[in-house]
């Protein structure tokens, strides 16, 4: 079993799948359950592709990093998938291709590959953004999309001008051992960062968020906001800790870029009246904190964050933008009471919603306490204030949403949710209790989940 | 006064990447790039001692004379395989957002092409049906291959769709052809990945240097992608110059 | 001399991202944009007196001085890639017209 049948057999049933419509939701279920499977089958180490030699061919990745992201996101996949196939089963082809676009750009090791993947997977989201049916939207994503892929080849061209090659390892290697001043590093740094960040919804590069996931639906939103960031989020980890390298002016800018997009993410969710606007500012600054924590090298606490709040936000699109299509508006107002009638559903939304402020007894106030307690080792206090501070005011205006949504408005609101959607929102409910209290599982893995680094020492001076 | 702000930004930004890259040792000045510092010198030499000599050198590491072939196709055939599904993703997302009618018809348009046109370019369209036949096959030989062959192939769909306004191809014939040579492209794979124990591995012999028979799957694997650019792009055309059926 | 050209080239394309308010202009901006980004990765690789790699019966060795081969190749894979992104905006500006049969971005009120 080899690392790249996780991308090759979606491939080929995306090939397939356009000769027969009928058959084409029916691969897609099986295609991505069996890529479940295959994981845990799979080897670790390097897998070569074509067989030749490591800097001239290209190889894939598969450490203990690669394995947690890979199940995480063709997890979720499956999950959203199978809520949405009933509706949009054209979409089947589209989903099929995403499916081998994600994992491609969880595998790889290669930088020009890492492009390849990036627009795959990039123009499978356009499309599937299509369903929103707000055709400009979907223009402005294309438009910001394809320019941050420029920037992102761009830096990286003048990074093999410099060194000569274009593999991740070697490449890190090379940038160790050589004697480059590091102010000719920061303009290739800055693009490739800028260029992902368009992606992973850093400010200021997110104009496209909001007339997205304002509109979504239920195979939207989630994809969107849960599959895509988590994934973008597992790259930017990955290329974060091995290749950029961030000191001095570059980190200065790139933390004050990152704690303004916390803050100003937090203050927009704050201000709006609409529910999809609140979820979706509120993923904007969870965004910044990943990517922050990343940069200070906090790397398990940063996983640790992506899986809480993929699972979570998944549970609070699934059911804002469910109760959205029935009641056609999402604002708050309209969405009055909507959990009086649906007790279950409304549990599980409220302990997504505490698990994404931090509260105690749920996973997110393990994660939250320890990377603050993290930073505060680090000697970073204004960036920890700054966070707290910004907690304060996502659980103001959480609670204001809940408070409004438990309690009987004036209207009648009546949303009916299937058993699949319940069941979901159980088992997701369930994870983050159980792991918010029994705490010991999460202590079995640390910051050497990346093992970069350790390969190259094996290949260069072993 | 936004164009002035942006006008003034991007003249900053532009001379700012000027500057980063005059004052850069490592970023070697135009023309002076020196290609032993790069892995290219291994694609040139194709990793062996002795020079490759046109028409003698047998089953080198990489088949192809043409240099660049034998990067896009054999070293790192796993972009080209990505750059195959962005293509296919682009065509079926536009015949999804364009040709998702159940009846089609051609663009009412207000130019109405002549009789003459319509018969020359029926004259042409064999000959450069040809060229892109010919490029395709030369690909590991000569400049050319699969991607420049396929496109060339499709023009010669757009000249007879331009020629003639009533011309209209069989389009769930192209859908079969590029479903088929994108699978078959995959399964080649597959198939290296089981007889060579490497996916995409050359598992055919690679013959001499410069033969038209010579380096393994490169020339099915072109001719592959040449059908499947081909028939995408054709279906591209079609989807924008039809609109849906009026009664 | 080429560089600056490439790197001029963006910078117009930018502009045009930047201050176009026509979806139409905009799509042919970052097409410019593309194409000033592909000759700068192809200007990486050029070797003064150097010769195309292609190994012919008059250039029959390895031996000779080639251009880089690198970014001839990557350049063949973006220009594709561009091309896909291209037809897929103008498929979104054609249902752009069809629904609010006007192509200019002020006028269009989605939100």
């Amino acid at each position: 079993m080899s690392a790249v049948l996780l991308i090759a057999i979606p491939l080929l049933a995306a090939f397939l799948s356009i000769l027969s419509k009928k058959l084409a939701p029916v691969l897609l279920l099986l295609v991505a359950a069996a890529n479940i499977i295959l994981i845990f089958f799979v080897p670790s180490g390097i897998v070569v592709i074509g067989g030749f030699d490591l800097p001239y061919g290209i190889n894939l990745f598969f450490d203990t990093y690669a394995k947690i992201s890979l199940i995480v996101v063709n997890a979720l996949f499956l999950v959203v998938s199978l809520l949405n196939i009933s509706e949009h089963k054209k979409m089947s082809s589209i989903l099929l291709v995403s499916l081998a676009g994600l994992n491609g750009l969880l595998l790889t090791g290669d930088l020009f590959n890492l492009f390849v993947f990036l627009e795959v997977a990039g123009i499978a989201a356009y499309l599937i953004t299509t369903t929103n049916k707000k055709p400009l939207s979907t223009f402005n994503y294309l438009v910001i999309g394809s320019v941050g892929s420029i920037l992102y080849l761009f830096g990286l061209m003048i990074l093999y001008g410099m060194f000569g090659t274009l593999n991740l390892m070697d490449m890190v290697y090379s940038i160790q051992n050589s004697s480059v001043a590091y102010s000719s590093l920061l303009l290739p740094f800055f693009f490739m960062f800028v260029g992902l960040g368009v992606e992973a919804k850093l400010l200021p590069f997110n104009a496209w968020v909001k007339g997205i996931l304002k509109h979504s639906n239920t195979l939207s939103g989630p994809m969107i906001a849960s599959v895509y960031a988590a994934t973008i989020s597992f790259v930017f980890g990955r290329l974060i800790t091995n290749l950029f390298q961030f000191e001095g002016k570059l980190l200065l800018v790139v933390t004050i870029l990152l704690v303004a997009g916390v803050v100003i993410g937090e203050a927009m969710a704050f201000a709006s009246t609409k529910a999809r606007e609140i979820l979706l500012f509120s993923s904007i600054s969870q965004a910044c904190i990943t990517i922050l924590l990343f940069v200070n090298g906090i790397i398990i606490w940063a996983v640790y964050l992506i899986i809480a709040n993929a699972l979570s936000k998944l549970v609070l699109y699934l059911v804002v933008n469910k109760a959205a299509k029935q009641t056609e508006s999402d604002d708050v107002e309209a969405l009055q009471g909507l959990f009086v009638k649906n007790i279950l559903v409304g549990i599980a939304f409220t302990v997504a919603a505490l698990s994404v402020m931090g509260l105690p007894l749920f996973v997110g106030f393990v994660i939250k306490l320890n990377y603050l307690t993290n930073l505060v080792l680090m000697d970073q206090l204004l960036v920890v204030g700054l966070i707290l501070i910004a907690s304060l005011v996502e659980g103001i205006y959480f609670v204001k949403l809940l408070v409004k949504l438990w309690f009987k408005g004036d209207n009648e609101i009546d949303v009916k949710f299937n058993v699949s959607y319940k069941l979901v929102f159980a088992v997701i409910t369930l994870l983050i209790i159980v792991f918010g209290t029994y705490t010991k599982p999460l202590e079995n893995f640390d910051n050497g989940i990346d093992t970069v680094q350790d390969q190259i020492e094996v290949i260069y001076h072993g | 006064m936004k164009k002035l702000l942006a006008f003034i930004a991007v003249i900053g930004l532009g001379v700012l990447i000027i500057l980063a890259l005059d004052t850069n040792y490592q970023f070697p000045a135009f023309g002076y790039a020196y290609l032993p510092d790069r892995v290219s010198e291994h694609y040139i030499t194709k990793g062996s001692d002795v020079d490759i000599i046109f028409g003698q050198t047998l089953n080198p590491e990489s088949g192809p004379a043409n240099i660049v072939t034998s990067i896009v196709v054999d070293y790192r055939s796993f972009d080209t395989l990505g750059e195959v599904t962005v293509l296919f993703i682009s065509a079926l997302g536009v015949s999804l957002l364009l040709g998702s009618a159940v009846t089609q018809k051609r663009l009412e348009l207000e130019f109405k092409p002549n009789f003459m046109l319509r018969v020359g370019s029926r004259a042409l369209f064999g000959i450069i049906i040809m060229t892109g036949v010919y490029v395709t096959l030369h690909g590991h030989l000569t400049p050319g291959g699969g991607f420049p062959g396929g496109t060339m192939i499709a023009s010669a769909m757009l000249l007879l769709y331009l020629a003639d306004d009533q011309f209209r191809a069989k389009i769930k014939s192209f859908k079969v052809l590029e479903g088929v040579a994108g699978s078959f492209y995959v399964i080649i794979g597959l198939v290296g990945l089981v007889v060579g124990t490497y996916f995409l591995s050359n598992f055919l012999d690679n013959g001499v240097v410069g033969d038209l028979l010579s380096s393994g799957i490169i020339p099915i694997v072109y001719i592959l992608i040449g059908l499947k650019v081909g028939s995408e792009i054709s279906g591209i055309i079609d989807n924008f110059l039809t609109e849906e059926e009026t009664k | 001399m080429i560089q600056y050209a490439a790197i001029l080239l963006m910078m117009i394309g930018l502009y045009g991202l930047l201050t176009n308010r026509n979806v139409v202009k905009i799509i042919v901006s970052l097409n410019i944009l593309e194409i000033g980004l592909n000759i700068f990765i192809i200007s990486i690789g050029f070797v003064y007196d150097g010769i195309a790699p292609i190994i012919t019966s008059t250039n029959n060795s390895s031996a000779l001085v080639f251009v880089d081969p690198l970014p001839q190749a990557l350049v063949l894979t973006a220009i594709v890639i561009g091309v896909g992104t291209t037809a897929l905006g103008l498929a979104i500006v054609k249902s752009i017209y069809a629904k609010y049969k006007t192509l200019e971005i002020d006028e269009v009120e989605e939100n």
